[in-house]
């Protein structure tokens, strides 16, 4: 059994300080060669339209997986939260109900989904990733059944509320409404994470779930709040996303889906321990939108872009990941 | 115990796989030897068994061998893909995270399936089209071999980096449109074999009756379940973990390739929008465990899972139920199911 670890952790730790930047140093090699192939990448007007259009929501998706994550499980049904956020929120819009009542209610049904989730891992015992893939099935016929087998769901032009428009384009000091509630809640699910007893009991579950389960905490409760956090912030972009767009698109949320499994798993290779974290989830979304775009950009076609997008995000794999597994 | 093979202990139990160890120490330290263990199965058959007689007893044609070959053959791809991903589970380790996942399959069965309509239509022969699907296959396989064990990619990431890389490959073949194709081999796969039943039927049959003999009657099976429960023991026994593991990623591809050409036979067509097959054969595979006795991924299992589901959307359709409702209720019967079973395994400890 020892000579099993021997071999393990046989490569010395300053590899694993170098790969730590894997993903920064992609970044850069990406933003340098971009802007070395194609003259608009690294314009403010770019760079902006990148952040508000392929970032931010994606990022808000990531941070609610990354909660998830961090609890040791995984979040099929994020996509599943925006959709259901999405289609509660246009729904009272319609309805002709205020901004502020319809982004509760659309709140409200993001917790919804968050509590199913909830009594499934936590009161059921079903594992994680098997207790969120039957939500989103349920959640995939659910909006079939409300739409008609998914035919969107717009505002009616003359309906539309100014707070709407505010809500989906507006700006606070120059910087769009979307980016401070990204940065906001990163902030937040940050400090929840490292700063507080909670977060770090989320952690211990996340890590080493016999440990917490013999120091006494209160796992399923912890699994519980977590998972109802994790809708709920999905929720949000749901709001966001049909604010933006005055209209609900169903399984819209389920493209965020990949995306915010690859940025939160790809961003522990940040943490020394290989932890889930929030600055190495962004990290990751902000990778895949500069890819994505620089790709757009230098004039590949829809179909190669896809293609050149894998490749690019399978090398960062293989330097983040190169050198020891500190957490295998 | 040094803290990695501490972290390792949870695999060390095959039966966790379902009941979350978080949720109840007792039940999951308990598991895996119970007496009551084959109870816990059970209770799926039954619930399995009451919608297929609820289903038989709506309607009669449900049982006619003309149905349950339809069954067989409307399930082959989803079937061929998920005995693939079980593959990668027995020798991986059921651990979504950590342990052996491959999520490119899907994809490879569409850039595969693409791979032989192309040729197909390019006038190549059959021959030249298998090889080129199975190839594509094997070399997605390969690709995730050298990701997970030589990179160490974990293969959560490593697979869905290749997924993406596949479809949009397949994205650049078909551009997006229904490529057809005719041939003899596609001819034949796409008809009626003997009693009825169509040719994709049996191939699933065959592929599954190769992979269960091959599990059973050699030492393959029980080795590749050590490399996947219990790597520390596989190892000491002397056991290459890295063999079996990038043995089953290549077995994973073949099956995605495989699966590519009888979904070329089942429509006649290689059509886009593979990814969608994604979580239904993630499910296929994870609903399978709960078919085992010991509750650990098996081919019996996974056969039983891509049956039980094929014949939900089947029995539906004969039903008049709306297909918007498919989707929640094979959600809604996973989550039944999957909780009876943790549910039993909770009761069995107490």
């Amino acid at each position: 059994m020892s000579l099993v670890t021997v071999e393990r952790r046989r490569l010395a730790l300053p590899a694993a300080e170098i790969v730590r930047f894997g993903i920064p140093i992609a970044l850069v090699l990406v933003l340098v060669a971009f802007s070395a192939a194609a003259p608009g990448f690294l314009t403010v007007a770019n760079v902006t339209g990148v952040l508000v259009n392929n970032v931010a929501l994606a990022a808000i998706v990531a941070i609610a997986m990354t909660l998830a994550v961090a609890a040791g499980g995984t979040d099929l049904s994020v996509g599943t939260a925006v959709d259901l956020g999405s289609l509660a929120f246009i729904t009272a819009i319609g309805a002709g109900q205020p901004v502020a009542l319809a982004g509760l209610y659309g709140l409200l049904a993001g917790i919804g989904t968050g509590l199913f989730n909830a009594l499934l891992i936590a009161r059921l015992s079903i594992t994680p990733f098997l207790a969120t893939l039957g939500t989103l099935f349920i959640g995939h016929s659910l909006q079939q059944l409300t739409t008609d087998g998914g035919n969107p769901v717009y505002v009616p032009a003359d309906r539309i509320p100014a707070a709407l428009a505010v809500l989906g384009h507006g700006a606070v000091l120059g910087v769009p409404l979307a980016l401070w509630l990204v940065l906001i809640l990163g902030v937040g699910a940050r400090l929840l994470l490292e700063r507080t007893r909670f977060g770090r009991e989320v952690l211990a579950v996340g890590t080493q779930v016999e440990v917490a389960i013999h120091s006494g905490l209160p796992v399923r409760r912890i699994l519980a709040l977590v998972y109802v956090a994790s809708a709920a912030v999905a929720a949000l972009a749901g709001i966001l996303l049909s604010a933006h767009v005055n209209a609900y698109v169903p399984y819209a949320g389920n493209a965020y889906l990949l995306d915010s499994i690859g940025a939160a798993f790809i961003g522990t290779s940040l943490s020394r321990n290989r932890r889930p974290n929030i600055p190495g989830t962004i990290l990751g979304v902000v990778l895949f939108a500069f890819v994505t775009n620089g790709l757009l950009l230098v004039g590949w076609n829809f179909y190669w872009q896809q293609v050149g997008t894998g490749v690019l995000i399978f090398s960062t794999l293989a330097l983040a990941f190169a050198g020891p597994r500190l957490h295998a | 115990m040094p803290p990695s093979a501490m972290d390792r202990g949870f695999e060390t139990v095959p039966s966790i796989a379902l009941t979350d160890p978080a949720a109840d120490p007792d039940a999951w330290l308990a598991g895996g030897a119970g007496t009551l263990a084959g109870l816990r199965s059970a209770g799926s058959f039954l619930l399995v068994l009451v919608v297929l007689a609820v289903f038989a007893a709506r309607v009669p044609a449900f049982l006619g061998t003309a149905n349950l070959g339809l069954i067989l053959a409307q399930s082959s791809v989803l079937g061929i893909l998920g005995l693939g991903l079980t593959l990668v589970l027995i020798t991986g380790g059921t651990d979504v995270v950590a342990g052996g996942i491959d999520l490119s399959l899907a994809g490879t069965h569409g850039l595969s399936a693409a791979a032989f309509a192309g040729l197909n239509q390019a006038g190549a022969g059959d021959a030249a089209c298998v090889a080129a699907a199975l190839g594509t296959g094997l070399a997605v396989g390969l690709v995730n071999a050298i990701a997970v064990l030589r990179l160490r990619i974990p293969p959560l990431l490593a697979t869905l980096a290749t997924m993406n890389i596949c479809a949009g490959l397949e994205l650049v073949i078909t551009e997006n449109t229904t490529i057809p194709a005719a041939s003899p081999l596609i001819e034949w796969l796409g008809g009626t074999g003997p009693l009825d039943v169509p040719v994709l039927g049996y191939l699933l049959l065959a592929v599954a009756l190769t992979l269960a003999a091959s599990l059973r009657l050699t030492a393959l099976g029980p080795r590749a379940s050590a490399v996947g429960a219990h790597p520390e023991a596989a190892r000491a026994a002397g056991l290459s973990i890295g063999r079996y593991r990038a043995g089953s990623y290549l077995a994973s591809g073949l099956s995605g390739g495989l699966a590519g050409i009888a979904s070329v036979a089942f429509l006649n067509s290689a059509t886009g929008g593979s990814a969608d097959m994604l979580l239904p054969v993630v499910a296929t595979a994870f609903l399978g465990v709960v078919f085992s006795r010991r509750l650990v991924p098996t081919v019996p299992g996974t056969l039983l899972a891509a049956l039980f589901v094929g014949s939900l959307t089947n029995g539906f359709q004969l039903l008049h139920v709306s297909t918007y409702w498919v989707n929640g209720i094979e959600g809604a019967l996973i989550l039944a199911v999957v909780g009876a079973t943790a549910a039993s395994a909770k009761g069995h400890a107490a």
